[in-house]
């Protein structure tokens, strides 16, 4: 190869990518307002995100997928958590997270602080991002099908050992997972404060067990699991 | 036994570097220890992980960049055959720089935050890097244009730096739209780090392989243009590979997938081109410590950043690996091998040089090199597992995060062992390069 050869390379190349680049980067600022529904970013979005800012939320946390991740991506947290858990966390770790084996500071956010990233975070969670995080985009999906189930009568602690994703590791009914025992009977084994226990922390009754804690579990969302769980007392329902 | 006597500047650029690696290696490994063990409230209340990291990220990037303002403190002399413009101003550019630095780590234990990861440095801060900045440019820019020599090497060099100095202004504005505020955080760290970075390593590369080797320089600079060639074409719109999820137009999955996946080539090219130059090279590499260095720099690089980047940027997989530690074990490799080994490469080549004998024992620094290169290949292993992990447990099944990271405490637990590894093989590095003392020729083999 010549040097004008070499030469042509590099300058071609890398004019037509960022010819190409800047042009894109154009149509992306043409389309990013529709797609991040633009027309609801209020003050108050704004404020929140100078508030996410402040705190620097983003070390520990992801949002979009960028950032710390350390902790939970905080993507759709408006559409998994809702506005008062957010509240909550936020005012009071130490409270939420007692137990958690991972704990989040205590940044005395003031409550119109709390209020502007509450706004923040409804607006980033309805960004058209290609359905990102994938667990979202089925949860949407499931959200539609625990819907219809609901409907047939299912219960919120049925619903709820679905949605956990209980049926990877144990059987009931026959289907399920082979790592766990079978639940069918577990009803007659322990006692509901026992299965609550054992969801919380398992290697409390069952030292040495590979099941995973659950701590996120709401309080009403674990009796309601542990309710439907101490009702499988074996033979069909 | 350097040249010009105002290449001497370089030497506590690079002896804080050094220092400042070793810090950002304690923090590492405090921040692994945040992700394996429980800590109490209040000392995560006092020191969270957020404020951990800032340190650990921010002191990465003030090292290496002052890594590089170094060796072309320590380049610019010799290839320009003239003394610096103003030895005196690079001094005063390396405290307003370091005095800026440890300013934003001790308003970062404050709170002192812009609150961007790995920009937190406050706007006020900017101000003072920009200065940095341009005083370092000007500097080298002056001695260019009054020594009226113009190197191929050079003006990559330069080109580079100062690309990389504009991009740096991208992510200091607030933006209101946190989609827009990524597209442009990302024009500061990817076309830093697969653009400006890359045109400063393939010169700086470029020109220490004629130095060692004695290939003509016609023949690399020639090649020099293909690489960066490629570097910047597949670079620039590979950047497309972070706006996939962000709220972008759809087409993005293509360019920046197709053009991420063309990533690998230039760094491959580096390293054929690497190894013919040191095939064709004449007589003996007396300073066989830079040259371990140099070929495992390229190949660490083609590895970490090539071959991940190139699993992680496919949208397929990226839509499960976005944004966990899989993300983590990439971008530990990717700035390991193409950015710390090509530091060190830098200061083992200029450190018996600027202190005055051309022989010293090669042993430690090989040493140092082995130790730090495996611990951080098994640390980047242990990453990934935890992040292939994480993505099946929490991207998959739809489990909890928290109930993904119960699973991945373990390799954390790995990552803290191999990092205390890593780290003896960094305090080796520092401890040997402070120290170096001669040796006379028939001892050195």
């Amino acid at each position: 190869m010549s040097e004008k050869s070499a030469k042509i390379i590099f300058y071609g190349g890398t004019l037509i990518s960022a010819i190409l680049f800047l042009y894109l980067t154009f149509d992306t600022h043409r389309q990013v307002g529709v797609l991040t529904h633009a027309d609801k970013l209020s003050e108050d979005v704004v404020a929140g995100k100078r508030v996410f800012q402040k705190y620097n939320c983003n070390d520990c946390h992801t949002i979009l997928g960028f950032g710390g991740y350390y902790a939970p991506d905080l993507t759709k947290v408006y559409q998994r958590r809702g506005p008062d858990y957010i509240r909550n966390i936020v005012t009071q770790p130490e409270v939420v997270l007692e137990k958690s084996f991972r704990k989040m500071p205590q940044q005395h956010v003031s409550p119109e602080e709390i209020n502007h990233l509450v706004a923040f975070f409804q607006w980033v969670g309805e960004i058209n991002n290609q359905n990102w995080p994938p667990q979202d985009a089925k949860a949407g999906r499931k959200a539609g099908v625990n819907r219809l189930l609901s409907s047939a009568n299912m219960s919120a602690g049925a619903a709820l050992f679905k949605e956990n994703g209980c049926f990877a590791c144990h059987k009931l009914q026959g289907v399920g997972g082979d790592i766990g025992p079978d639940l069918d009977d577990v009803g007659s084994r322990l006692s509901q404060s026992q299965i609550e226990q054992q969801i919380v922390n398992p290697n409390k009754l069952n030292p040495g067990s590979v099941m995973p804690p659950f701590p996120n579990l709401s309080e009403q969302d674990l009796k309601a699991l542990a309710e439907f769980l101490s009702k499988q007392k074996g033979g069909a329902e | 036994m350097i040249a010009y006597k105002s290449q001497r500047v370089a030497y506590p650029y690079f002896v804080v570097a050094l220092c400042l690696f070793g810090l950002q290696v304690i923090l590492g490994l405090w921040l692994a220890t945040n992700y394996a063990f429980t800590l109490p409230q209040w000392l995560v209340n006092v020191f969270p992980f957020a404020t951990a990291r800032a340190f650990h990220t921010n002191l990465l990037v003030l090292w290496m960049l002052l890594g590089f303002m170094g060796g072309t403190y320590f380049m610019v002399p010799e290839e320009s055959q003239s003394e610096l413009y103003s030895p005196r101003l690079a001094y005063i550019q390396l405290i307003l720089l370091v005095g800026t630095g440890v300013a934003a780590l001790i308003g970062f234990l404050f709170g002192w935050t812009q609150g961007k990861p790995l920009l937190e440095i406050p706007v006020q801060l900017d101000f003072l890097v920009v200065i940095g900045a341009l005083i370092f440019l000007f500097n080298v820019g002056m001695t260019l244009i009054r020594a009226k020599k113009w190197t191929m090497i050079q003006g990559t060099l330069l080109g580079g730096l100062v690309f990389l100095a504009l991009l740096y202004l991208f992510g200091i504005p607030f933006y209101r739209n946190l989609s827009i505020d990524w597209y442009y955080w990302w024009w500061v760290i990817h076309l830093w780090v697969e653009g400006a970075w890359e045109l400063v390593t393939g010169a700086i590369m470029a020109w220490i392989l004629i130095k060692i080797t004695g290939v003509n320089r016609k023949v690399v600079e020639k090649w020099l243009y293909v690489e960066i060639g490629l570097f910047l074409f597949t670079g620039i719109t590979g950047t497309g590979h972070h706006y996939y999820w962000i709220g972008a137009p759809r087409y993005w999955l293509w360019f920046g997938g197709i053009f991420s996946a063309l990533e690998p080539l230039p760094i491959a090219f580096m390293v054929w081109d690497t190894f013919r130059h040191i095939k064709e090279g004449k007589g003996e590499i007396k300073n066989k410590v830079v040259w371990t260095l140099a070929v495992g720099s390229v190949i660490y690089h083609f590895v970490g950043a090539g071959i991940w980047g190139f699993i992680h940027t496919l949208p397929q997989i990226n839509y499960y690996t976005h944004g966990s530690q899989v993300t983590v074990s990439h971008g530990h490799l990717a700035f390991f091998g193409a950015y710390a080994l090509l530091n060190i490469t830098v200061f083992y080549y200029a450190f018996p040089q600027l202190k005055g004998f051309a022989n010293f024992r090669q042993s430690l620094g090989k040493l140092g090199f082995w130790i730090t290169s495996s611990a951080m290949f098994l640390i980047g292993l242990a990453f990934g597992v935890a992040g292939v992990l994480q993505a099946y447990l929490e991207r998959v099944l739809g489990l909890g995060f928290m109930t993904a990271q119960a699973q991945m405490q373990f390799w954390f637990k790995i990552v803290i062992f191999f990092g205390f590894i890593f780290f003896a093989g960094v305090v080796i590095w520092i401890y040997d390069l402070l120290r170096l003392k001669p040796v006379s020729d028939s001892s050195s083999s």
